[in-house]
């Protein structure tokens, strides 16, 4: 049985009601998240081109779901577990033993998308089923970056595991170029990149952990008047407007990362998911060092980071 | 519906010239120079955007379309539109002339929609302003993005609705003028008249069809749909972001906000209808408080409100189908709608 026979007869065999799983996109070679039934179990499909972390789309399921996890994936179901938004008696979690997922763009850049039907990998390599014939590219020329310092590979939280457990990376030498810079020269690399955001939040609104209805940096403009009371005011902080300049760009990207301490999954949703690819695992990757370092904290702790805080005080 | 076939089979005049060199960059260079506030695709690592440049060098051609549409040249992201204190200082106005180099089919038509939006009934001074002074000099595309649908619209990406319009056939420059600005940036360059041979090998290249997309459009099954579970369904995986709408070259939603309580700027910036906070009424009552009102607005505003105007506020560019981070698909969206 292959990968993608695993993973339908497993979650044919959980019963759920609702499946969470990769399905294929009209016209193109990637997959996309799709909420299902077992009569579409047939549709379920799997590639390294299923990029995406599922763990948004369950927080508004109700009811057993179950749904094909990738290490980062899992890291960040554990992690919506921990902080209450999601039952873990509800899921049936079928995990991935990943490999890395390919950078969809950088396929782009190779290969011409349309030629492609199907993608899979094997071995160092990655052999896309073209319209005319096949071909084989190393799997080290299109890995997304992300993938290259993953910690979890292998889920940390499942019911089934497809695929032999792997080792992770441990350690953080792709912040090194950035960490040597000066001060200076970093402020100057970070505010060229934040100068492309068009503020579309995209980075926000896929990340699993930006779940709040309310976002601090959403301008709220409802309308405030002389009648308007100083506690009415005060609920509706305008912290940031709409304008779109490089530095309330970044006011915007450090406020949003801050709120990831010692939460990220690292799945790489919000990079993927920039239409100016602004390299935003950095900001979370750096501020991943600085928790685990500084405040001794390790994503794998049951207690979740900001509570950990409080407890410790001051 | 209103055929969105140009007016360019009117004019007798069009001129259809070859130049001897690299155009883009000597228009570029031209129009720098002759004080143009100039809008052209700079490349950055992979991929093109739209900016405003100072030098030819900086633009690079290289591309299917630029991941931002030209829009922003007419409507950019930010504009103050009032400066104020104790009463109204200053109200800016765009002095310079603009042009864009670069644009493709798809977008030169999105402005031509824009237009319709932001001149026909009440007139938008701040768009007018830039619009009277802007001229377009367009690419002719040679091969479509995978996720291209213009042809759907009666766009041809072979002939885009602009002043100028440049095409590399065969190893030539091709240079026509489609208006009377076009024309006149023309004569600033030396070009000698296309041949025989040469006019079949162009009209050849423009009769040409490009193997692309088609999206289904049935504005009576759309009508009936409003209430269909459809739209929950295509939602689902929606993430309520703005990537579609702001890279949507003929989206013009925006919101206006004061910056400064005694002394500030009143500015317009882009909006979204895929924000919850963009229908959010100051009674706290939002009309479309859920995801999918939001998705299903998007798609009924481009294919059925807008046809109050006469058209699809589509033209087929691709953009949100590439850069959605769910993968929604208007073309499998619109044309499956049940």
């Amino acid at each position: 049985m292959n990968e993608v026979e695993k993973i339908r007869e497993e979650l044919k065999k959980s019963g759920a009601e609702r499946i969470v799983a990769f399905v294929k996109k009209e016209n193109e070679p990637r997959e996309v998240l799709a909420v299902l039934s077992q009569k579409d179990i047939d549709k379920v499909t799997f590639s390294p081109l299923s990029v995406n972390n599922p763990a948004k789309l369950l927080m508004q399921l109700n009811g057993k779901v179950a749904v094909v996890a990738k290490g980062c994936d899992a890291m960040a179901i554990r992690q919506l577990i921990k902080e209450g938004k999601l039952k873990r008696e509800n899921l049936f979690i079928v995990g991935i033993s990943c490999r890395g997922v390919i950078d969809y763009r950088k396929l782009s850049k190779i290969e011409k998308l349309s030629e492609i039907r199907e993608v899979r990998l094997e071995g160092e390599e990655v052999v896309l089923k073209m319209r005319n014939g096949e071909k084989r590219i190393p799997f080290a020329e299109v890995i997304e970056e992300n993938c290259l310092y993953c910690e979890h590979p292998t889920p940390v939280i499942y019911d089934v595991l497809i695929g032999e457990a792997r080792e992770g990376r441990k350690d953080f030498s792709d912040l090194e170029k950035l960490e040597k810079m000066s001060r200076e020269e970093r402020w100057e690399y970070w505010i060229s990149q934040f100068e492309r955001c068009i503020r579309c939040h995209a980075c926000r609104s896929v990340c699993p952990l930006c779940y709040c209805e309310e976002c601090i940096v959403d301008p709220s403009n409802l309308a405030i008047s002389p009648m308007s009371t100083a506690e009415d005011k005060a609920s509706y902080p305008r912290l940031l407007g709409k304008t779109v300049n490089a530095k309330d760009n970044a006011i915007y990207h450090i406020i949003r990362v801050l709120h990831h301490a010692g939460r990220c999954s690292g799945c790489g949703e919000c990079e993927r998911a920039c239409p100016m690819e602004l390299p935003l695992r950095k900001l979370e990757r750096k501020l991943e060092k600085v928790v685990k370092e500084v405040f001794g904290y390790d994503l794998n702790e049951d207690i979740p980071f900001f509570s950990k805080l409080d407890m410790l005080g001051d | 519906m209103r055929t969105s076939h140009s007016s360019q089979s009117l004019i007798c005049w069009v001129i259809k010239m070859i130049y001897e060199g690299d155009f883009l960059k000597d228009a570029i260079s031209n129009l720098l120079a002759r004080g143009y506030k100039v809008f052209a695709p700079v490349k950055l690592g992979d991929f093109h955007l739209f900016r405003e440049v100072k030098s030819a060098e900086e633009a690079d051609f290289g591309y299917i379309l630029p991941r931002n549409s030209a829009k922003i040249a007419v409507f950019p992201e930010n504009e103050v539109l009032i400066k104020y204190s104790s009463w109204i200082d200053e109200i800016p106005f765009e002095e310079t002339r603009i042009a864009i180099v670069g644009i493709k089919a798809c977008d030169a038509k999105a402005i031509k929609l824009l237009d319709e939006h932001f001149l026909e009934g009440f007139v938008d001074p701040y768009y007018k302003s830039r619009r009277e002074k802007l001229l377009t000099v367009a690419i002719t595309c040679e091969e479509p993005g995978i996720n291209c649908f213009c042809q759907s619209f009666g766009i041809n990406p072979r002939k885009p609705e602009a002043d100028v319009v440049f095409s590399r056939i065969g190893g030539k420059t091709f240079v026509n003028a489609y208006s009377d600005a076009g024309k006149d940036f023309l004569s600033e360059f030396n070009l000698r008249n296309e041949g025989e041979e040469e006019a079949r090998l162009r009209q050849n290249f423009e009769r040409e069809t490009l193997e692309m997309r088609k999206i289904e459009i049935d504005v009576e099954k759309l009508k009936k749909s409003f209430e269909s579970s459809y739209w929950k369904e295509v939602a689902v995986n929606c993430k309520s972001c703005g990537v579609c709408t702001y890279l949507c070259p003929t989206c013009f939603c925006f919101d206006i906000y004061d910056e400064g309580e005694k002394k500030g700027v009143r500015i317009r910036a882009w909006d979204s209808c895929q924000f919850p906070l963009h229908t959010l009424e100051s009674s706290s009552h939002n009309p479309r408080a859920e995801k999918w009102q939001r998705l299903r607005n998007r798609f009924y505003d481009k294919f059925y409100y807008a046809l109050r105007k006469g058209d699809y506020y589509c033209v087929g560019c691709g953009r949100c189908i590439d850069f959605c981070p769910a993968g929604i698909d208007i073309v499998s969206v619109i044309s499956g709608v049940r």
